[in-house]
């Protein structure tokens, strides 16, 4: 019994030293695989379209966040239907959960070897890679590609992929935010809808009509963080940083006056719950709480579609923000961007392209519900709008038009530590602690610290 | 030990650790030097490190965050160690005592350790509520008004350790039992012979043996609860304005959000600096407390 | 006759107080349990309900559309116990050599081993990453499982069981001209077996509830275990809590089947419970 069991451990202990032993000589010949790949690559394969010569079969390595949490389904059916039009290339994809997206994408890429292709980034993580040189350059494919028109795309959204004046990549879709509205407590004041002409003045005074404490019903509700604080100081005027794109302006009077006003809601106008309360503090509880006919008006996502025509129980529509001084909207973009060492140019560029403005993926996500296309064709985008509720669906794209974009300004990298020093200090004024004032005074020396 | 020849010793001791050495070498002791490595340069992990000398110890020390985060992990320590050792050896001693339906109590008090922190969170995180969490309606009873207890920077580190002590004590609990398993009858009966009541018996003979897992347990929740991580994560996210961000959030954030690899494994020196010297301290009091049968 | 009442009185209290303190640690059980049965908008309805007001097993039935609850569970179940067999093996050996055999370096050695506890795992991992990719282990299920075989906490608390077995007994066998190797599988093992249990139940537990490693190293759903399927139910705007808690159901009965096994094992049998010496 002894010696089987010692026989045994042995036996492992020799497979796994003969893996470690073998481990680095296969390493040696893969590398020199991929070197001649790669000559092989230069010799053979121009500029010209794939499909048309009938390519050698190429496999891409594609890595995504944006369908996890319910629609891998759909992005398979995607990818499949790729698969059937260019025969030739297979999409190796991985879907990973947002919250640990970039965690996996950069231990990856940091280790080189199992480096994708093409892969999803959010604007602002777009512009991260792209300063640290990460991402290829497309503007000449793009430039040459006659079936790729830019004029079809939505142009802030499209350009906000332009990193020095280069195309470093393309939207395929987004999220924006919006406001939300019950219409069954607009009607049981006897109160005309909000508008796209609706300012802050005019959501306060609705808002006031429309509280009613006793029913626990709000007239308004919007969180207070790092987008939602952007966007609310733009439709002031405000912005985090100068014309100039250097200078931190971010406690400038437009911005503390936003601020207040965010703030104000809760504890001077009392149309709005404080910041501690469930609807706050619970997961999920806003638009529950929503759903549940407790809040007239509702600053969220456009992901909130399909969830609200399922489950509210009260007639309810989008209408564009009510801005201050300006109409100002915030998105949540997905592209797909080239990794720069891919050595399957034309494949990932194919597959890039199908990605945005291909028919099969457009429909598809419009059926699905799936994030909305950027494309700027009405003919296409028709049958999104036709598909209610919300009966203004055109509101979805319209707030393109008065895009805000997360404010990076000259440092992208540090776009997560601006963001955390920025979050704490709305927290402080949010729970009391300080002022805005003084929230935004020190939000501006930490943000300047992050320039250095 | 007795008859053998130094060769075959060494044989031995080679054989029986070598399984552990190529894990400690391979997935370990590699990892932990390129650590140090990095911890001398400026790393994003995308593009090529930047050698920068002590630069980021130095930061280490003067960041803000950095240091603010270290004291709230040893808030954490201090709040949860010692409690979660308390509990986890009374209930440990109660689910030692032979009576009907032991297996079913057993299984019960492992509960918690066993659910995810993301299901039990929402439970907390309910239970905290100043609208309408349980705890603060049990307060409003004796006419105390409770806190937002996870929006105040008062209240939101106790609040993570109380959660953290409902779900950590039936895992101390369990080690603690095994220990207990291991005490002979034979010291008990011996001891009743005497006419040991059981006040005594739990000083001079449980306690006594259990001293070798007690130190096993002190030593591992130390060094756990120095890398508290997950709870915070999921519960506060490091808020409210950074009052429960501890160390290891700050290394996580730091290495994968905010490109500071180099940084990050500096803040990672430190904190094992820190448990080392805790550690070794307790190596050198645990003669004085810690009896092994064979001595 | 009083002193039985009084054993039974204090018998009647212990139940009360262990009674007492389930309620406190069952009810989040309890809660998830009955949570998998209710509807997205019920499971986590303000203030919560305990009873779903619909019994319903939409829940397992919609995840198992998700994705491949089978195939995830067969991995994750085959990934855990190939590890923890493996760890309990390699534990019990190191923790052997640690606790009575002398040698020079040995404390130090030891100490070396604890240090791998103390550095944060969430950053060694960009390393053990390049490692297994060199070793061409990625995206395979030795990748999963080598490094969950070794658990510097396992070998600690075997050695503290180990040293209290008394050196006099191991001295005896040696003497009948027993080997270290005899030694440690006929007499020290069996002697652990409380320990084996206990480092058992915290590997599997481990390697069971493991998200980051595996989240890294495996590429393909093939090799996907139940946490990675668990991170499906969460998008980066909502969450399906009502899945997510029939997901964390199905997740957490088999740790406690095998806290359950494990659990015969803490309780000695008599016949094995005295160390005679």
């Amino acid at each position: 019994m002894v010696k089987r069991i010692f026989a045994l451990i042995l036996a492992l202990l020799m497979v796994t030293a003969l893996f470690v032993g073998c481990g680095s000589d296969k390493n040696e010949k893969a590398t020199n695989d991929s070197e001649k790949v790669v000559e092989e690559n230069k010799s053979d394969t121009p500029d010209t379209q794939p499909k048309e010569k009938e390519a050698e079969p190429v496999t891409i390595k594609f890595i995504q966040n944006s369908a996890n949490g319910g629609r891998e389904d759909v992005l398979k059916s995607m990818i499949d239907n790729f698969q059937t039009k260019y025969s030739n290339i297979t999409v190796d994809y991985e879907i990973i959960p947002w919250n640990d997206y970039y965690t996996k994408l950069n231990t990856v890429l940091s280790a080189g070897a199992e480096a994708p292709d093409v892969f999803e980034v959010g604007y602002e993580n777009f512009a991260q890679y792209a300063s640290k040189g990460l991402l290829k350059d497309i503007t000449d494919i793009v430039a040459s590609d006659s079936e790729f028109k830019t004029e079809n795309m939505k142009k802030l959204a499209f350009d906000a992929y332009k990193f020095d004046g280069k195309q470093m990549g393309i939207c395929t879709d987004f999220t924006g935010c919006i406001m939300y509205y019950n219409k069954d407590l607009f009607d049981s004041k006897g109160l005309e809808y909000p508008n796209e002409n609706w300012t802050w003045e005019d959501e306060l005074e609705a808002a006031k009509k429309l509280t009613d404490e006793s029913k626990g019903i709000w007239g308004t509700v919007s969180p207070l963080q790092v987008y939602e604080f952007y966007k609310t100081i733009a439709q002031n005027g405000g912005s985090v940083w100068g014309t100039d794109g250097k200078t931190v302006t971010v406690n400038s009077k437009e911005c503390v006056e936003a601020l207040q006003w965010m703030i104000d809601k809760s504890y001077k106008y009392k149309v709005q719950p404080p910041f501690t309360s469930d609807i706050y503090t619970q997961p999920d509880a806003d638009w529950r709480a929503f759903e549940e006919g407790k809040i007239a008006m509702l600053r969220n996502g456009t992901w909130q579609f399909g969830e609200f025509e399922k489950n509210a129980k009260c007639n309810w529509d989008i209408v564009l923000e009510p801005g201050n001084t300006q109409k100002a909207h915030h998105f949540f973009s997905n592209g797909l961007a080239m990794y720069k060492n891919s050595e399957k140019g034309n494949a990932a560029w194919t597959f890039m392209k199908y990605m945005a403005i291909d028919p099969f993926v457009v429909n598809t996500r419009i059926e699905e519900n799936w994030n909305i296309p950027v494309l700027n064709d009405d003919n296409v985008m028709s049958a999104y709008y036709k598909k209610t509720p919300p009966e203004s669906k055109k509101v979805a794209t319209d707030l393109l038009d008065s895009l805000v974009l997360p404010p990076l300004g000259p440092i992208p990298e540090k776009w997560a530590e601006l963001q955390q020093v920025l979050g704490e200090e709305l927290e402080k004024a949010k729970y009391g602690k300080v002022t805005a004032q003084e929230a935004l005074d020190a939000a501006k020396e930490k943000i300047e610290k992050l320039l250095q | 030990m007795v008859g053998e020849s130094r060769l075959s010793k060494g044989l031995v001791i080679l054989t029986f650790l070598l399984p552990s050495l190529i894990g400690l070498i391979l997935f370990n002791i590699i990892p932990i030097i390129s650590s140090a490595f990095m911890s001398f340069t400026d790393w994003d992990m995308l593009t090529n490190p930047k050698f920068v000398g002590f630069q980021n110890y130095y930061n280490v020390f003067f960041n803000e965050n950095s240091i603010k985060s270290i004291v709230n992990t040893l808030k954490y320590v201090v709040g949860f160690t010692p409690l979660v050792i308390c509990f986890g050896l009374m209930l440990a001693i109660l689910l030692n005592i032979k009576i009907t339906g032991l297996d079913v109590y057993r299984v019960i008090f492992f509960m918690p350790v066993v659910i995810s922190w993301v299901v039990v969170s929402l439970i907390w995180i309910w239970l905290y509520s100043p609208d309408s969490g349980i705890i603060n309606y049990l307060l409003s009873l004796i006419g105390i008004n409770g806190p937002a207890w996870l929006q105040n920077e008062h209240t939101a580190m106790p609040a993570v350790i109380i959660a953290s002590l409902w779900k950590d004590v039936g895992f101390a609990a369990v080690i603690l039992l095994s220990g207990l398993q291991n005490i002979p009858d034979e010291y008990y009966e011996s001891a009743e012979i005497d006419g040991a009541n059981s006040i005594k018996k739990l000083f001079y003979i449980t306690l006594p043996c259990l001293t070798p897992i007690l130190f096993f347990l002190i030593v591992t929740s130390l060094i756990t609860s120095f890398q508290v991580f997950d709870q915070v994560f999921i519960m506060t996210k490091g808020g409210p304005f950074g009052s429960t961000r501890t160390i290891v959030q700050e290394i996580y954030e730091n290495a994968f959000q905010m490109g500071k690899v180099g940084f990050a494994c500096a803040q990672a020196w430190l904190l094992v600096v820190i448990i080392l010297v805790v550690t070794l301290v307790q190596n050198i009091l645990q003669k004085r407390w810690v009896h092994y049968e064979s001595k | 006759m009083s002193q039985n009442n009084n054993k039974r009185a204090k018998r009647i209290l212990l139940h009360i107080l262990l009674i007492l303190l389930s309620v406190l640690f069952i009810f989040p059980f309890l809660w998830m349990f009955m949570g998998a049965f209710k509807n997205d908008v019920e499971v986590i309805k303000m203030p919560p309900t305990l009873l779903p007001s619909k019994f319903s097993f939409d829940n397992f039935r919609t995840i198992s559309k998700l994705f491949p609850v089978g195939r995830f569970l067969l991995n994750s179940v085959f990934v855990a116990f190939s590890s923890t067999i493996l760890q309990l093996l390699f534990c019990a050996m190191a923790a052997y050599v640690f606790a009575k055999i002398k040698f020079t370096g040995r404390e130090v050695l030891f100490t070396l081993f604890l240090i791998t506890m103390m550095v944060p795992r969430q950053l060694t991992m960009i390393t053990l990453y390049r490692i297994f990719v060199n070793l061409h282990l990625q995206n395979s299920y030795l990748g999963l499982i080598l490094p969950s075989t070794y658990n510097a906490l396992g070998i600690f608390l075997m050695r503290q069981h180990i040293r209290t077995i008394p050196d006099s007994f191991a001295e005896a066998a040696t003497v009948d001209g027993a080997s270290h190797f005899k030694i440690f599988f006929k007499l020290i093992l069996p002697l652990c077996k409380p320990a084996l249990a206990t480092v058992g139940i915290l590997g599997f537990m481990e390697s069971w509830n493991s998200f980051l490693w595996p989240l890294i190293i495996t590429s393909s759903t093939e090799l996907a275990t139940l946490p990675l399927g668990l991170s499906k139910l969460q998008g980066r705007w909502t969450t399906a809590w009502n899945l997510l808690m029939a997901g964390n159901v199905i997740s957490t009965i088999p740790i406690l089947m095998v806290y359950l096994f494990a659990q015969k094992y803490f309780i000695k049998s008599l016949a094995h419970s005295g160390i005679k010496g």
